[in-house]
């Protein structure tokens, strides 16, 4: 509990701090095993589905023998692992370094805001699948047009989210900056981006996801490796069980992905617990 | 001399389509140690002339002198606004936010850190330089307001309602000190109130504004001495004075 001196009484300081410590917590504490639940159940179930026999053992193999996969496939799982993951990074890293400066101008000016909405709309209807033939018609096969589907996927949730949380900074604020005489470049650094980071940041969450998932389509296509490669190989081998272990790693990653954006908020936006609730 | 002159001053808005006068044709003039409560209901535009002067809005027609130079489009740099609420960044600390109007002047970092660190000791905050405003209660966040708006030395001090979301403790508090402050740093102030007390406790000159259109009903001097007591005679009078004046106006409000 904070200390406060007698002369200065706070009573609403109390709550906030009690707050802050549960925050702390919580990521740590045994209720985020309750998450493996589902995980579990979805374990037996596919045991028992293979153990009924309905299926043949050759199209749906047994949770032992994907997890076999894991221990002799080991190496080729880590390379096409690490080949996506490294290209997701590198894309979704781009569309932040673009996107979020993008979207700071954007919400602060209304004229851009003009300009660029009808394009920003019909930009990110389109499906990065579509883009595939004319990546590849583009950039040939290989790094650079996996990347560059990346990032456009990654680009657009991202610049949607940081207008979003720009527009929605308290008008209060902004007129505070303004009586101070801050200049724009001190607005956006000091105000807006700060204002729009929890905003940011979960549109890095979207930006993460749907890279991810453009990582693994594109792969299936515009390049000869990574996951999405992987799991297409598997399948002209008839290997069923590498299939398996290939979409685990998908789902196992996306998770990761996910809780890496969830700590970065937990650091950055620590001003924000007891203002707000956790999502 | 006076050092804040408003001259004819009105401003019009338009809502859904519809012009409203929100000032009508407002004249005041504030001199240099001057401390004036703007007070009214809600509504009768004492916000909005403050935001003027602040030059947070132009004016419709007339004009904002502060120092002789015209107020258009941005603060006078010798003026500074304290809110009501929500007027602190959230994501800084008690320190840079006391430190924010600083650093947009382009203030050198040793010297915007003295600077701020004599503010913060001013109204007592110190000790509490690293904590975030929502950990801070409600008297205190106003202290850093306070704090931050006066490190420029301001010679206008623009309040808008900042002891409004305060409860009645706190704001006596909060009254007393800013009185204490005012001893210390000298400066015209301009402190929008709907308190009465809070305005004879204050002013050297309430200036009293009726709504619909926004105008000066009438400006009342306080002669009462320093520290002043709420339960007086004289100071009970001039708020049965003051009630008397904006009697018309609560019941108009009321009925809305």
């Amino acid at each position: 509990m904070v200390s406060m001196p007698n002369t200065i009484s706070t009573p609403s300081a109390q709550p906030s701090a009690s707050t802050r410590q549960k925050a702390k917590t919580r990521p740590f504490s045994s209720s985020a095993l309750l998450g493996l639940i589902p995980i579990v159940l979805l374990l037996i179930a596919w045991e028992l589905a293979t153990r009924s026999g309905g299926y043949s053992s050759v199209l749906l193999p047994s949770p032992s023998a994907v997890a076999i996969v894991f221990v002799r496939d080991w190496s080729d799982l880590a390379r096409h692992t690490g080949a996506s993951v490294s290209r997701v990074i590198i894309g979704v890293s781009l569309a932040f370094l673009t996107a979020t400066p993008l979207g700071l101008l954007i919400g602060r000016f209304p004229v851009l805001d003009r300009i660029m909405d009808w394009s920003v709309q019909i930009f990110r209807s389109f499906p990065i699948i579509a883009l595939i033939p004319l990546a590849i018609l583009f950039f040939g096969i290989g790094e650079r047009p996996a990347i560059i589907l990346i990032w456009i996927a990654a680009f657009w949730p991202l610049l949607i989210s940081t207008i979003f949380g720009v527009k929605n900074v308290e008008r209060t604020l902004m007129k505070a900056a303004k009586v101070a005489n801050a200049s724009n470049a001190l607005i956006l650094r000091d105000i807006l981006l700060p204002s729009a980071l929890p905003s940011i940041l979960t549109g890095l969450r979207l930006s993460i996801g749907a890279g991810w998932l453009t990582v693994v389509t594109a792969e299936m296509m515009a390049v000869k490796s990574g996951l999405g490669y992987l799991i297409m190989y598997a399948q002209v081998i008839f290997r069923p069980d590498l299939i398996i272990a290939g979409i685990l790693i998908i789902g196992a990653i996306g998770l990761m992905f996910d809780q890496c954006v969830r700590i970065a908020r937990k650091r950055f936006c620590r001003w924000q617990e007891g203002l707000v609730q956790e999502s | 001399m006076n050092f804040l002159s408003i001259r004819d001053v009105s401003k019009v808005y338009e809502r859904r389509g519809v012009p409203m006068l929100a000032v009508d044709s407002v004249n005041l003039t504030v001199a240099h140690d001057e401390l004036i409560c703007l007070l009214g209901v809600s509504g009768c535009g004492k916000s909005t002339l403050l935001q003027m002067v602040a030059g947070l809005e132009d004016p419709t027609e007339g004009e904002v002198l502060i120092d002789g130079c015209l107020v258009s489009g941005q603060t006078h740099p010798e003026a500074s606004v304290v809110f009501q609420e929500h007027g602190l960044f959230p994501w800084m600390t008690v320190f840079d936010n006391v430190a924010f109007n600083l650093k947009a002047r382009g203030t050198r970092r040793d010297e915007r850190q003295r600077i701020a660190a004599e503010f913060i000791d001013l109204v007592g905050l110190t000790g509490f330089e690293t904590r975030y405003p929502h950990e801070l209660s409600g008297g205190m966040r106003q202290r850093v307001g306070i704090a931050r708006a006066m490190t420029t030395r301001p010679k206008l001090l623009l309040m808008d309602e900042p002891f409004g979301a305060l409860d009645a403790q706190t704001r006596a508090v909060m009254q007393t000190e800013l009185l204490r402050l005012l001893e210390i740093h000298p400066s015209a102030v301009l402190f929008v109130t709907h308190g009465v007390n809070e305005a004879i406790l204050l002013a050297d000159r309430v200036v009293i504004m009726s709504p619909r259109p926004g105008r000066i009903r009438k400006i009342m001097d306080i002669d009462l001495q320093r520290p002043r007591d709420p339960t007086s005679a004289e100071f009970t009078a001039l708020v049965r004075a003051v009630l008397d004046e904006i009697h018309d106006d609560i019941s108009f409000v009321a009925k809305q």
